[in-house]
């Protein structure tokens, strides 16, 4: 029988200063080398609960704590963070702020120096976790030269060079491109299959979660509602829409098909056993898919030209070619979707159209004007833009005064500001929050200021860039769905984002970016099954599109489905594909 | 966002000097500029300055910014040495009258009848470059030496490891500030905001609002710092160990005896010869 590395009996915590219990009456165990999960949507209490594996809470927060966690046999009430550092390695969500030396033997030596270990032991350890993270012969880079994938990796390398008990990663993919959570999870998984680590991992990486984990931990509110098995918790899609956490798809299709009537005697998690299943439904009947797609049915009609691109290169101070030659026309009334890997030039490309750059050559016109003649406050109140972290985005003290920010700028009457703020501040369900200050806000609803902020200048066109990183699936869901009603209301979006299994139900047309260079760009559906060019800048599509072309291979027939619906489409009671 | 520490890029001996030579060169010449009151002195110690400056790489964008950062405070020297500093200039050169450069008309309102004196002027340039020397040997040390070299010479220099690791921490995050002071006043002209068609005050006020995000930021920033400090064990205690070690070397020692050298010859020199004095020989070529 293989012990106990986390043994957590009844623990409810509570902040200083917070109303109700954070954490509540939790108790659990975790195996040495298991890989528990942890999922719950933003506000369930999982950095919390995190924090409290390595005594960060409640010796560093404070507030009230009861019951009792023990690591590798040692309380956390009893044991100094520092002693606790040793058998708890902690990876944070954000890559930025956990590195804090200048090269990246330094980054893996400094939690060593204070454990007090020798230098030649330091010395030994150093290339064998940099080996383990596949980031060998880095030693004396700067981690600021590290990609977001990479810079989780050290952290995860420093984590592990301590040889803790426990790894615990709290949203370690969240911020980072497709690329990069994929190298952090191959990484964890490899850690945990080959080397044996205990892994407690918090993400709403559904699909991922699936894959890796033993066991998963739904917490909600601050109580954990059910531990078991990635097949059990992910096939109780219930229980998981009540959560407002996003299932994998292909479970959301298998549980579609089985809503229609179709036996289904296990719902899949992982996308091979998906395939797998899809093949025995299909094979259950010959007859083949009418399904019948319209691909133009929800594609808007083409309004004017709003923005022209020809030729466009930019090349940044320091000497980086991030635009090559991009040609893009955007007309009015528009939805388009820009996605690729990071570094793919998304970014750098709506910058221009914001004027924040200036094309180092090329055109770009914006309603049939040179760029360079327009100003960026100019700009501003046609185009507006919703950049990805919110906090950067929000500089006035009450909710209010955020919104009517832009209108004082643009000099309207007062009469204007006060009607606008209202209505802006309204139309986000912000009104009652009106005298708060942004920040004390919720990260869902600082995002909604930031929009209620733009969509108070009325503009044409909006930006929204990476409006779902860090969100959970309500929240992502929350921004698309205003995305969609400005849509509707005639305006143009454009929308940057890695997440592409979001996006179906919203977007008409891909932009596929890779290298600053356009690699294609089409409806979505053509873009989605492209799946050879969306590989080639590091995407892959989403399962739902992968199960569509699994029954395109075995019926020898082209099945362009796009969405778990579209594939349960597919099939009727009778048990097979019609 | 980089959160890379602004260091040289460029080999030279001073990235090669450990830090606490380096710091000691950088307390003898503060010691130094402070007792020097000639301003030919001054001047051409403020120029080797700057030419180590510019000879060990240290960014010229970075050293123009803080000359335009100075230059209100040096005029005002300037004028207040120039009309007001009469009675220690005449009592540093001995003369019972100053040499008047201009006057103000009587008839101006408060400032009309002053006299602004050749001396007083001399003095003032002789404080401009005081301070230019010891404002620019700051950045020729900090910007030759990396942060960990930084917090492993304090530690071995007797000062608190905690102490240390703050003031490093400290310099980590000023390229970060500005990045975000940049990021915040971006959000402003996405929001109309027209910083080209303003006035300097109308921009000064743009940046004072910007402080009270900056301040809420930062201290989000400390508290996340200090958390990930503590899951790494860190206690402030400075027996801990060390990857790099700190030994000197003979370029080391000898740059450690060349100032000890020099700090003596400069103080002898100056008590005995006037060397560096206000009016000394070292001034005889001006007044």
């Amino acid at each position: 029988m293989r012990e106990n590395i986390v043994e957590i009996e009844n623990v409810s915590y509570s902040y200083p200063r917070s109303p109700g219990m954070v954490l509540s009456e939790i108790s659990l165990e975790i195996k040495k080398g298991e890989f528990f999960g942890l999922i719950g949507p933003t506000g369930a209490g999982k950095t919390t609960f995190c924090c409290a594996l390595n005594g960060i809470v409640p010796q560093f927060y404070g507030g009230r704590f009861f019951g009792k966690i023990a690591i590798a046999g040692l309380d956390t009430l009893d044991h100094p963070i520092s002693i606790l550092a040793k058998h708890v390695g902690q990876v944070y969500e954000d890559p930025e702020t956990q590195l804090i030396a200048t090269s990246v033997e330094n980054e893996i030596a400094f939690a060593l120096e204070n454990l007090k270990v020798p230098r030649e032991e330091i010395m030994r350890r150093i290339p064998r976790v940099l080996e383990a993270v596949r980031l060998d012969g880095m030693e004396k880079k700067h981690p600021a030269e590290l990609s977001g994938g990479q810079k989780q990796r050290l952290a995860i390398a420093a984590a592990l060079a301590a040889q803790p008990d426990l790894l615990v990663l709290d949203e370690p993919t969240s911020q980072l491109d497709p690329i990069g959570a994929q190298e952090v999870f191959s990484t964890v998984y490899k850690l945990n299959k080959e080397l044996g680590m205990t892994i407690l991992m918090s993400s709403h990486a559904a699909e991922e979660m699936a894959e890796y984990a033993d066991r998963i931990g739904l917490l909600s509110y601050g109580k954990m509602l059910l531990v078991d098995t990635p097949d059990r918790v992910y096939s109780d899609i219930p229980l998981l829409l009540e959560n407002s956490l996003r299932v994998p798809q292909v479970a959301s299709t298998f549980y579609s098909i089985q809503k229609k009537g179709v036996p289904i005697s296990k719902i899949p998690v992982k996308l091979e056993e998906g395939k797998q299943a899809i093949r025995e439904l299909v094979q259950k009947n010959d007859t083949a898919c009418t399904l019948k797609i319209d691909d133009t049915s929800n594609v808007s009609k083409k309004g004017e030209l709003l923005i022209h691109v020809k030729d466009l290169e930019h090349v940044y101070p320091d000497g980086t070619k991030a635009l090559h030659g991009v040609s893009l026309d955007i007309h009015t009334g528009e939805y388009v979707l820009i996605v690729g890997q990071n570094g793919a030039g998304k970014t750098t490309l709506v910058r221009h159209f914001l004027n924040l750059l200036k094309p180092t050559s090329g055109v770009l016109n914006i309603n049939g004007v040179d760029s360079k003649k327009l100003t960026v406050s100019e700009l501003a109140s046609h185009i507006g833009y919703i950049a990805q972290n919110p906090d950067n985005q929000i500089f006035n003290m009450t909710v209010w005064d955020e919104v009517s920010f832009a209108l004082k700028n643009l000099k309207f009457s007062k009469e204007e500001i006060l009607n606008r703020t209202e209505e802006s501040l309204n139309s986000m369900g912000l009104l009652e929050f009106k005298d708060r200050h942004p920040l004390a806000l919720p990260k869902g609803d600082r995002a909604r200021v930031v929009i209620a902020a733009i969509l108070a200048m009325y503009p044409d066109t909006i930006i929204f860039d990476e409006p779902t990183t860090g969100q959970d699936y309500k929240g992502s869901q929350y921004i698309l769905d205003i995305s969609r009603k400005l849509h509707k209301m005639g305006k143009t979006v454009i929308v940057i984002t890695h997440h592409l299994y979001l996006m179906p139900d919203y977007a008409e047309r891909v932009v596929v970016m890779g290298k600053g260079s356009i690699l294609l760009d089409a409806p979505i559906r053509q873009a989605y099954l492209d799946t050879e060019k969306l590989n080639s800048t590091f995407l892959s599509p989403p399962q739902a599109v992968l199960l569509g072309k699994e029954i395109s291979r075995i019926k020898d027939q082209e099945f362009p489905l796009l969405t778990p619906i579209e594939v349960a489409d597919c099939f009727s009671k009778n048990g097979g594909a019609i | 966002m980089s959160m890379k520490f602004q260091t040289v890029e460029r080999d030279s001996i001073f990235t090669r000097l450990d830090f606490r030579p380096k710091i000691y060169m950088m307390l003898v010449l503060t010691v130094v500029a402070l007792i020097w009151e000639s301003p030919v002195v001054q001047l051409s110690l403020a120029f080797l300055i700057l030419l180590a400056c510019f000879l060990s790489g240290v960014k010229m964008k970075f050293i123009r910014t803080i000359l335009l950062i100075m230059v209100p405070f040096y005029v005002l020297l300037l004028f207040t040495h120039g009309f007001f500093n009469i009675s220690q200039v005449k009592t540093l050169t001995g003369r019972e009258e100053l040499t008047i450069l201009f006057s103000i008309p009587q008839n101006w309102f408060l400032i009309g009848g002053l006299n602004f004196s050749l001396e007083g002027f001399w003095y003032g340039i002789n404080t401009i470059f005081k301070t230019l020397t010891i404002v620019l040997v700051v950045p020729l040390v900090i910007f030759t030496t990396d942060l960990d070299n930084i917090i492993v010479g304090m530690v071995r220099a007797k000062v608190p490891y905690k102490l240390a690791f703050i003031f490093s921490a400290t310099l980590r995050f000023f390229p970060l500030l500005f990045s975000e002071i940049g990021m915040i006043i971006q959000a402003q002209r996405l929001r109309g905001l027209a910083m080209e068609k303003m006035n300097i005050i109308q921009r000064v006020s743009v940046y004072a609002k910007v402080a009270v995000p900056l301040i809420l930021g930062a201290m989000v920033q400390s508290q996340q710092l200090e958390i990930v400090l503590q899951s790494k064990a860190f206690s402030g205690d400075p027996d801990r160990t060390y990857l790099h070690e700190s030994i000197l070397s003979k370029l080391d020692y000898f740059v450690l005896i060349f100032f000890t050298v020099f700090l003596i010859a400069a103080f002898v020199s100056w008590a005995v010869w006037g060397f560096g004095a206000f009016s000394g020989p070292t001034d005889s070529i001006l007044f």
